[in-house]
C-alpha cells in the first residue's frame, strides 16, 4: 500500500516536470522563434525533450515495479486470507473433534465425560451446552441409581416383613387343622383354602426376593460338585405326585454318563421344579412331560418339553420377563407367580449358563437350560 | 419334661409357638426381647432356646452371645425371616445349633427340637 501510495506520488510528480519540461521547452521554442534564445535557447529544446525521455523511461521503471509490488502484495494478501481461513478452520475443527469424541463417550455410557469448553464463541456455547446436558444426564441417572437401590430395598424388606404375619396365618391355620377331627368337611375345607393360598404367598415372597436380590447383585449361588443324574430323577419323583393327578405322562431321559457339574443343587433344584411346574400347569391333562438331559460340546443340556398348547411367538419373545406369563386359555387354574422363569433365568446365568424356550402354537413347549461342564467362568466383580 | 424358651417381639408368634410346643410335650417359657432371655436363662436355665434373630433392643444374636460367653451351653435355634441362614447376618464364631425360617415348617422344627433336646418320646405330631 504504502508503495503503491509512493507510486501515485511519483506519477504526479513525474506528470509535473514533464509539464513544467514542455513549459520550459515552449518558452525556449518561443525564444527561437523570435530568435531572441541563440544556441542557449535551442540546446534548451534539446536538453528539455532528453530530460523528459529520462523521466519517462523512470516512470515506466517505476510502474513495472509497482506492478509486481502490487502483484507481490495481491499474492501475499491471498496468502495471509488463505492461512487465516485456514486457522479458523483449525479452531472450528479441534473444538468440535473434541464434541464429537466425548459425545461418543457419552453415548457409550460415561456421563462423567466433559469438553474443554475453548474456541470461537460459538463452539465455547456448544461446548458448554454439551457439558450442561451431560450434567443433566449424570443427575439423571444417578437419580435413577437412587431410585433402583431403594426399590430393591423395598422390596427385600416389605418381603421381610410380610413374612411374620404370614408365618401367624399360616401357622394357625396348620392349628386348625391338626384339630381336624373336630371340624366339620367344609370348615376343613375352608383351613385348606387358607394353607393353600399361605404356600402360593411364600412362593410368591420368596420369588420376589430372589430376584430383589438378583437385581441387587445380591443373589449368590454356592456351587459343589453335583451329580446330576440322581438330582434330576429326585425332581421328577417329586413332581409326578402332581402330574399323576392330572393324567400327565412325566418321563425322563437322562444320557447315562451324566457328569458332575459345580454347581448349587437347590438352585438347579429350583430351575426343574419351575419348569417342569410350568409344563404342567399348562398343560391339559394327558399330556406328555419329558426332561431330557445330555452333553453339547463342553455343556449339560437339560430340557424340558411338552406337547401342551404351545407360546404364541409374539409372548415367546417375552416370556422370560418377570410378571409376563402364558394365556392360561383353556388349560387348568394356573398356580405360578408369574416370577418362575425369571428367576430361572438369573439363575442360570448366575452359573454361567444359558436358557432359551421355542415353541409351537398347538405342538408344544420346549423350555432348556445349558450349564458349562467347568463351572462359570470367573466373573470379574467376583461374588460370594 | 423339657423346657423351651421361646423370644420373639411378636405376642401373636409367641402364641403360635407356645401351642404348638406344649401339643408337642415341651414346657415352654417366652421372652420379647434379648434382655428377658438372659434374665430367664440365668432365673431356670431352659433345655433350647428359640430366638428370633431381630428383635428390639437386644436381638437373639446379641443376647445368645452374651449367654456363650457367660458360660452357657444349652443348644440354641435361631428364627430368621431370612431364606438363607447366609443372609441373617449369621455370626460365625457363634455357637448356633440351626436356622428356622419363617414361615415356620413345624414339622421340621419340632424333629429339631427333639433331637437337641433328646426328648423323641414326647414327640407329639
Amino acid at each position: 500500500v504504502i508503495g503503491v501510495g509512493r507510486f501515485i506520488q511519483k506519477r504526479q510528480d513525474f506528470e509535473n516536470a514533464i509539464a513544467r519540461s514542455y513549459q520550459v521547452e515552449m518558452a525556449a521554442r518561443v525564444q527561437v522563434a523570435q530568435g531572441t534564445g541563440g544556441v542557449g535557447a535551442r540546446r534548451v529544446v534539446l536538453r528539455e525533450a532528453n530530460h523528459r525521455q529520462e523521466l519517462r523511461d523512470q516512470i515506466s521503471d517505476d510502474t513495472r515495479d509497482t506492478a509486481i509490488l502490487v502483484a507481490a502484495g495481491l499474492i501475499a494478501g491471498l496468502t495471509g486470507a488463505l492461512l487465516l481461513f485456514s486457522g479458523l478452520i483449525a479452531s472450528l475443527r479441534r473444538p468440535l473433534e473434541d464434541l464429537v469424541d466425548a459425545a461418543g463417550r457419552l453415548a457409550a455410557g460415561d456421563l462423567s465425560t466433559r469438553v474443554e469448553i475453548g474456541g470461537l464463541s460459538e463452539t465455547a456455547t456448544l461446548g458448554a451446552a454439551f457439558n450442561e446436558m451431560a450434567g443433566q444426564l449424570e443427575l439423571e441417572a444417578s437419580r435413577r441409581e437412587q431410585l433402583d437401590r431403594l426399590k430393591d430395598e423395598f422390596v427385600l424388606t416389605a418381603s421381610h416383613e410380610l413374612r411374620s404375619p404370614l408365618t401367624s396365618v399360616q401357622g394357625f391355620a396348620e392349628l386348625l387343622m391338626l384339630e381336624r377331627d373336630n371340624l366339620t368337611p367344609s370348615q376343613v375345607e375352608t383351613v385348606q383354602i387358607i394353607l393353600d393360598n399361605c404356600n402360593h404367598l411364600v412362593r410368591l415372597l420368596n420369588d420376589l426376593l430372589d430376584l430383589a436380590r438378583s437385581d441387587a447383585g445380591r443373589l449368590s449361588v454356592r456351587m459343589r460338585p453335583t451329580e446330576l443324574a440322581p438330582l434330576i430323577d429326585e425332581v421328577v419323583r417329586t413332581m409326578r405326585a402332581q402330574t399323576d393327578s392330572s393324567h400327565q405322562a412325566l418321563t425322563e431321559q437322562l444320557e447315562s454318563q451324566l457328569p458332575t457339574v459345580e454347581v448349587e443343587a437347590d438352585r438347579i433344584r429350583q430351575i426343574l421344579v419351575n419348569l417342569i411346574t410350568n409344563a404342567h400347569e399348562y398343560s391339559p391333562e394327558g399330556a406328555n412331560i419329558e426332561v431330557k438331559a445330555g452333553i453339547v460340546g463342553d455343556e449339560v443340556e437339560i430340557s424340558v418339553s411338552d406337547d401342551g398348547p404351545g407360546i404364541p411367538e409374539t409372548q415367546l419373545d417375552q416370556i422370560f420377563e418377570r410378571f409376563v406369563r402364558g394365556d392360561a386359555g383353556l388349560t387348568q387354574r394356573v398356580g405360578g407367580t408369574g416370577l418362575g422363569l425369571a428367576i430361572s433365568k438369573s439363575l442360570v446365568e448366575l452359573h454361567g449358563g444359558t436358557i432359551e424356550a421355542d415353541s409351537s402354537v398347538g405342538r408344544g413347549s420346549s423350555f432348556r437350560f445349558r450349564l458349562p461342564l467347568d463351572g462359570p467362568a470367573p466373573q470379574p466383580e467376583a461374588s460370594g | 419334661m423339657k423346657t423351651v424358651l421361646v423370644a420373639d417381639d411378636s405376642e401373636t408368634i409367641l402364641l403360635l409357638m407356645r401351642t404348638r410346643l406344649e401339643l408337642a410335650g415341651y414346657a415352654v417359657q417366652t421372652a420379647v426381647d434379648g434382655q428377658e432371655v438372659i434374665e430367664r436363662v440365668v432365673a431356670s436355665q431352659p433345655d433350647l432356646l428359640l430366638l428370633d434373630a431381630m428383635m428390639p433392643r437386644k436381638s437373639g444374636i446379641e443376647a445368645l452371645r452374651e449367654l456363650r460367653a457367660a458360660g452357657y451351653e444349652m443348644p440354641a435355634l435361631i428364627v430368621s425371616a431370612h431364606q438363607n441362614p447366609g443372609d441373617a447376618d449369621a455370626p460365625t464364631d457363634l455357637e448356633i445349633d440351626g436356622f428356622v425360617t419363617k414361615p415356620i415348617d413345624f414339622d421340621r422344627l419340632l424333629r429339631e427340637i427333639a433331637t437337641l433336646t433328646g426328648a423323641e418320646a414326647t414327640q407329639g405330631s
